[in-house]
């Protein structure tokens, strides 16, 4: 953004000089005065560039992508501090609920499987009392706890390689113990776990729980103009200026931008995706929302996004809604009081809440087969 | 030439190294990849997702790959092989064409209509 105003600035400056050189070559005896107005050009330029309000922005790495922040209203300074918070906390809450790498979350785990309760900071009885209750509304489509069928499926790594999918047996087994987040206890500050089978993976709502804190961190810095957008997971609160944040939302499918929104106040756009993470074998795509019903990759979806308060349940909503698919996600809809949402199936069919087709405006001139659901 | 003639000429050539500095010096990294060829429509992608693509140009098919928020040829049906020997294209501007088959790749800054986009 900063740049656009800038170059406008540059070409300002350049096509006042010229206009002044074009008129001094008829007008010789006001040299002085062309001079003068030179300066004055300039300076009137340069001083239009102070003036004009700018959007701020900064990538970090952060939650293993690319964290884009934008800023606007505030000084430089103030923006460039606030950006190096925001991506410290969401490091640190990356960092403490890795789900592979030794972090906090990983050693709750092998606590809960060998059968001990675990101390939990007031944070991390937040994180876990959310998932508990996001899981609840979403009637367990949206489970945490079946992190076991997630490393089954090798998505417990960077990169999962193109090799075989788990085993039947080993697939139905885990869908057979049927871990669930209301097998766990928070009991004070003691977590518990009824069922050894329960592993915990943050995965379905952490980025939208750190894009909730990289918020609340740029309010208590005083900055109430923002977007955080983690790797096309966003939540933007206030405006830019005179007018609202305005929101792409990519084409599941092809290139370019399927619609837009504008935000109002305080919105989290949320999208999940068979095109994020995924593996290929044998000529079949395998994604990684894997539906705990089945064991296996949620079928018949291939996104689905969700305008919606806080990050967190945004988050939560669009996996659960992914995993519902297109038969059963208004039901999930309603049960987690979430009023926008959009879901394109693996046909390309576009099926959206009413609310939501009152907020998208569609960016494409290709006719698509769209159901309002209301 | 006049006194005032030679103090703007002056101005303006001691302006230009600030100028180049502050808006093509700092290239920041581009988000969007255009590709372009003579026989399809324009593709625009982002440098976010890996891919392999198949491009049909005037010889044949050209091999771009975009990996890690960078792009290049990686095959190209023409003789000189410039556009694979430009390598990988990761910054606002930046540019790999292969002429002989008609296709171009470059890196293009973000969709100034929106503040965000969503994925």
């Amino acid at each position: 953004m900063r740049q656009t105003v800038n170059v406008g600035c540059a070409l300002r400056i350049i096509r006042a000089g010229g206009k002044r050189k074009a008129n001094g070559a008829q007008c010789a005896p006001y040299i002085e005065f062309r001079a003068v107005t030179f300066f004055v050009v300039v300076f009137l330029a340069l001083s239009g560039c102070e003036q004009r309000p700018l959007v701020y922005q900064q990538q970090v790495l952060a939650l293993g992508t690319l964290v884009d922040i934008s800023i606007y209203g505030v000084d430089e300074q103030q923006a460039a501090k606030a950006v190096t918070a925001v991506g410290n906390k969401m490091e640190a809450i990356h960092h403490d609920w890795h789900a592979w790498q030794p972090s906090r979350l990983t050693y709750i785990n092998e606590q809960l499987a060998i059968g001990n309760s675990v101390s939990l900071n007031p944070e991390q009885q937040q994180v876990i009392q959310t998932g508990i209750e996001l899981a609840r509304q979403s009637n367990d489509l949206f489970n945490p706890a079946a992190g076991k069928l997630i490393a089954l499926w090798g998505f417990h790594s960077d990169e999962r390689p193109d090799t075989a999918p788990p085993a039947e047996s080993d697939i139905n087994a885990l869908v057979t113990a049927a871990a669930k987040m209301s097998e766990l206890t928070l009991d004070g500050n003691q977590l518990s776990s009824t069922n050894p089978e329960v592993m915990i993976d943050v995965g379905g709502y952490a980025k939208g729980y750190a894009v909730d804190q990289g918020i609340d961190t740029l309010r208590r810095m005083g900055i109430n103009n923002a977007i955080i957008n983690a790797g096309g997971d966003l939540r933007a609160i206030g405006n830019k200026g005179e007018r609202p944040w305005r929101i792409g939302i990519r084409h599941p499918r092809q290139a370019g931008v399927i619609a837009s929104l504008e935000t109002h106040a305080d919105e989290s756009v949320f999208t999940s995706g068979d095109y994020e993470r995924y593996f290929e074998y044998g000529g079949q795509r395998f994604h990684h929302i894997i539906d705990p019903r089945s064991g296996r990759p949620a079928q018949g979806t291939s996104s689905v996004t969700i305008i919606h308060k806080d990050a967190s349940s945004a988050d939560a909503a669009a996996t659960a809604m992914f995993i519902a698919g297109p038969d059963q996600w208004r039901e999930t809809a309603r049960a987690m009081a979430v009023e926008e949402v959009m879901l394109i199936d693996t046909a390309g069919t576009i099926y959206m809440t009413e609310a939501m087709s009152q907020r998208l405006h569609i960016e494409i001139d290709e006719q698509i087969k769209t159901i309002i659901v209301p | 030439m006049t006194l005032a003639d030679k103090i703007v000429v002056a101005l303006a050539l001691a302006l230009l190294p600030f100028l180049y500095i502050e808006f093509w010096g700092n290239s920041s990294q581009g988000e969007v990849v255009l590709i372009r060829s003579a026989s399809n429509e324009d593709i625009t992608l982002s440098l976010d997702q890996n891919k392999q693509l198949e491009i049909k140009g005037a010889l044949g098919t050209s091999f771009i790959e975009i990996k890690d928020r960078q792009v290049r040829f990686v095959d190209s049906p023409c003789q000189g092989k410039q556009c694979i020997i430009t390598g990988w294209l990761n910054k606002d501007g930046q540019l790999a064409a292969c002429l002989p088959n008609g296709v171009t790749v470059q890196i293009i800054g973000r969709d100034q209509r929106f503040d965000a986009v969503n994925f």
